[in-house]
């Protein structure tokens, strides 16, 4: 396996963990599956790519075309995807929960709702924005590196290297923050949770608006090397529910897992000469067919033994 | 004293099933009441209403003066914390214990208020004063302790807030005789300045120590019966 493969896998794996491990989380945590994630992952692609075109003229007049000017713009773009990212998270929390989270059948409810959410966003933005892909300002520039004979591409690197960073901070929060504690104590046991003063009502919404920022990030960091478009959310939405299903739902690790194994697993099918890039989606949904075969509860049930 | 709970006509139950049959019952400043029933009489079930944990309830429940109660049928556990915020601490039957926390962050966890939280440190020394074994366990996993641990973790976890009254359900359950004598031992000893009720089905383990001794039957209560003097 040469290291250009394993750099376009870790940068599939980068963007699916950011994705799959709050799905995992919201679901353990608020008993949510947040089905407008994509429609999050859209929105928050276009609030950058609008504001850093209104920005642009700003910028290039105040800084000139330097370090300086590049370094806002990056700013600019990911700020915007994060801030409209927390914001859909907040709308989702109003429409999708709040009214219905203490009725009987909420988790179902809670899916169709963001089901509707997530189509009725996605049909605005087509009509509103048209079906025109619109490409994002290259937040780590453009160029590549000379690695042992492999060229490794700016925003690959930057990707993987700010999906990591993101990753770490958010566990570095669940793990020793208070609020991070309550929402572990929430994951674990809603009624100990609800005895211990915990209130599902007042941790949702920072889960939802975490959620939201951080399938903002995961738009910018995508956008980089596809394009932001209405159904830009789709996929990474099907590949973010499906690993967090695959890595055991409510285990922080096992989507973690889950997420590198199916990286490296489509970019591997995707090299391979006789099979190629059509057949990575088929691949990839045998891999977590004959997985849960096996393994009903993913592979969280692996890696996270003390859960019940 | 004055009245620190007083609860008028309370009836709970879940969805077609009445469990609590206007249940009347008031709790003094610093009373400590054994509360005994046989399983399915409803002990549990006045512990829930108490919190709202019950599918529905109707009737009032006064905490110092401040009505908690009243009539619903929907929304089970939507004011739990804001009740438990309030000042009621409860060690619940199965202990509902965070499996994947150490017993450090488990007390963490009970610290809810804010001058409980500021001054977590002090009050998890307090509890292993008070429960031993816990703090050669602190950090390992509550999920890998032995039930009478966990009890343990569960009741500490309900000491950590400031709580003014104490609801603790069936605290022997499912332990070996000599190891729910030692929890019930350290739960008498306790220094609670609020009220606190032990629900029970073995009332060897009251009596003698409780102010009162209630008895429960068929979701109705039977008043006071007194302590039995067992050889």
């Amino acid at each position: 396996m040469d290291l250009g493969l394993v750099i376009y896998a870790l940068n599939l794996a980068s963007i699916y963990a950011l994705m799959a491990i709050w799905i995992s989380i919201l679901w353990s945590s608020v008993g949510m599956i947040n089905m407008a994630h994509g429609a999050t992952f859209a929105t928050s692609g276009y609030a950058a790519w609008l504001i850093s075109a209104a920005l642009k003229p700003v910028i290039a007049a105040t800084f000139g075309k330097g370090a300086i000017a590049s370094a806002m713009m990056a700013g600019a773009v990911l700020g915007s995807a994060i801030v409209a990212g927390a914001l859909c998270g907040a709308v989702i929390y109003a429409l999708a929960f709040l009214p219905i989270h203490d009725k009987p059948n909420y988790s179902v409810r809670s899916l169709i709702i963001t089901l509707a959410l997530n189509i009725g966003v996605v049909q605005g933005l087509l009509w509103y924005f048209g079906p025109r892909n619109r490409g994002l300002p290259k937040v780590f520039g453009f160029g590549r590196w000379e690695l042992w004979d492999t060229k490794i591409r700016y925003d690959q690197a930057g990707t993987i290297l700010g999906a990591g960073l993101v990753m770490m901070l958010t566990l570095a929060w669940l793990r020793y923050s208070r609020r991070g504690l309550e929402v572990r104590a929430m994951m674990q046991n809603a009624e100990g949770a609800a005895y211990s003063g915990i209130s599902r009502q007042a941790t949702a919404l920072p889960v939802l608006m975490l959620t939201g920022a951080l399938a903002g990030v995961a738009a910018a960091l995508l956008s980089q090397t596809i394009f932001v478009s209405p159904t830009a959310g789709v996929i990474p939405l099907v590949k973010g529910l499906t690993i967090a299903l695959l890595g055991g739902l409510g285990s922080v690790a096992g989507a973690v897992a889950g997420a590198v194994l199916i990286g490296f697993l489509e970019a591997i099918v995707g090299a391979i000469p006789f099979l190629g890039q059509r057949y990575v989606m088929f691949a990839t949904f045998s891999f977590i067919i004959l997985v849960l075969i096996f393994r009903p509860r993913g592979i969280g049930g692996l890696l996270d033994n003390t859960r019940e | 004293m004055p009245e620190l709970l007083q609860i008028n006509k309370l009836s709970a139950g879940y969805g077609p099933l009445r469990v609590l049959h206007e249940i009347d019952l008031s709790v003094k400043e610093g009373e400590r009441i054994g509360l005994v029933g046989l399983n399915g009489h409803g002990k549990t079930t006045l512990f829930r209403a108490i919190t709202h944990m019950t599918g529905w309830q109707q009737g009032s429940i006064k905490l110092d003066g401040e009505e908690i109660g009243g009539s619903r049928s929907l929304g089970a556990g939507r004011r739990t914390a804001e009740l438990v915020k309030k000042g009621i601490g409860v060690a619940p039957q199965g202990d509902a214990i965070f499996p994947g926390l150490s017993v450090r962050k488990h007390l963490e966890c009970g610290a809810h208020t804010k001058s409980a939280w500021r001054n977590r440190r002090e009050r998890i020394e307090e509890i292993f004063e008070v429960f031993p074994p816990l703090r050669n366990l602190q950090h390992s996993l509550v999920g890998k302790l032995s039930g009478g641990e966990r009890r343990m973790v569960s009741v500490g976890r309900m000491l950590m807030s400031e709580a003014r009254l104490y609801l603790i359900d069936e605290p022997s359950l499912g332990l070996a005789p000599k190891i729910s004598q030692r929890v019930m031992e350290a739960l008498w000893a306790l220094p609670v300045s609020g009220a606190m009720i032990i629900a029970e089905q073995n009332i060897s383990l009251l009596t003698g120590r409780a102010d009162r001794i209630l008895g429960m039957h068929a979701g109705r209560m039977r008043g006071d019966i007194g302590h039995v003097e067992l050889n």
